[in-house]
């Protein structure tokens, strides 16, 4: 297989996850799109990179997951993001026409917003990509107690902040 | 999964920009032309850096790396011929054979001789023994 064609494979195979990872993460479409861009240019530049790697996706999320946290520090955009999330915040989740489901999926993404980045990135890689504590403490290249216990602290802030309308909904 | 976890991940994610497949996978093609590039940049700079310091004086260069062609030369020749000439050394003749085993007879006799003087010496000095001393002592 060409490289060219080996690009397109990961792209098609991982750059949706990783979008809505990134975007979930960054709260930024421009600084998503930039991570994204950065990781696939280096995997073009660096195909060796592949080489001895179990997990791709655990890998590529890794790879996201420190050029993310590179661009933020770069940019200054932490502190930005977290006074100004309301104003400036993305909603990582697909726009819907009923309204309660609007309604919930806004309260869940200012919700999520408020987690810390680190609770948010586990809470993320838990609930929309399915990966064990395991997968997630080596694609965030944590401890897997750590991963579990940020898992806990977000779901219950998450708890907190929506049981209200999450009861009137259910 | 608990319930309120279900709720959650059922919640579906925005998808990625369609445009942005061929605008990344456009740059990924650029970004390895480009590193092309660079290799082939870095190698004529460092052909033309070469150039420029041996082109002004080709003949004091070719001379140099002459001179020193022979000093490997001269030296590995000499590596050459070290075990050569310590396989011509001759055994020694019996006549110095026998003029060395004089010598050496002479030094054993010398050294005997001294070690001789030595015991007497050492025989001296041997004190007597505490019980006479005090005898001698008290009378």
């Amino acid at each position: 297989m060409s490289r060219a064609t080996e690009i397109e494979r990961l792209y098609d195979e991982h750059a949706q996850p990783l979008f809505a990872f990134l975007l979930n993460f960054t709260r930024d479409e421009a600084d998503t799109r930039d991570v994204l861009q950065e990781i696939f240019v280096k995997l073009a530049r660096e195909p060796e990179l592949l080489d001895d790697v179990r997990e791709e996706r655990a890998f590529l999320i890794r790879l996201a997951h420190n050029a993310a946290i590179d661009l933020m520090r770069r940019r200054g955009t932490r502190e930005k993001t977290k006074e100004n999330f309301a104003a400036e915040a993305v909603s990582p989740f697909a726009a819907t026409a009923d309204p309660d489901e609007k309604f919930f999926r806004d309260e869940l993404a200012d919700a999520l917003g408020e987690l810390p980045e680190e609770q948010r990135a586990v809470v993320h890689l838990k609930l929309w990509e399915g990966l064990t504590f395991e997968k997630i403490a080596a694609a965030l290249e944590i401890p897997p107690n750590t991963a579990a216990s940020r898992y806990r602290y977000g779901l219950d802030k998450l708890r907190g902040r929506l049981r209200p309308l999450y009861e009137e909904i259910k | 999964m608990n319930e309120f976890e279900q709720k959650l991940s059922r919640q579906s994610l925005r998808k990625i920009p369609g445009e942005w497949r061929a605008e990344i996978l456009a740059n990924c093609r650029g970004s390895k032309v480009e590193g092309r590039a660079q290799e082939q940049f870095w190698s004529s700079t460092f052909v033309s850096r070469l150039s420029t310091v041996f082109w002004p004086h080709p003949k004091a260069w070719a001379a140099l790396a002459a001179v020193w062609i022979l000093i490997f030369a001269v030296d590995f020749s000499m590596r050459d011929k070290s075990p050569m000439v310590a396989e011509k050394v001759s055994p020694p003749s019996p006549e110095i054979i026998a003029e060395l085993k004089k010598e050496h007879l002479m030094y054993a006799e010398l050294i005997g001789a001294r070690d001789d003087h030595d015991a007497d010496r050492s025989k001296l000095r041997v004190p007597s023994p505490r019980t006479e001393r005090v005898g001698i002592l008290t009378a």
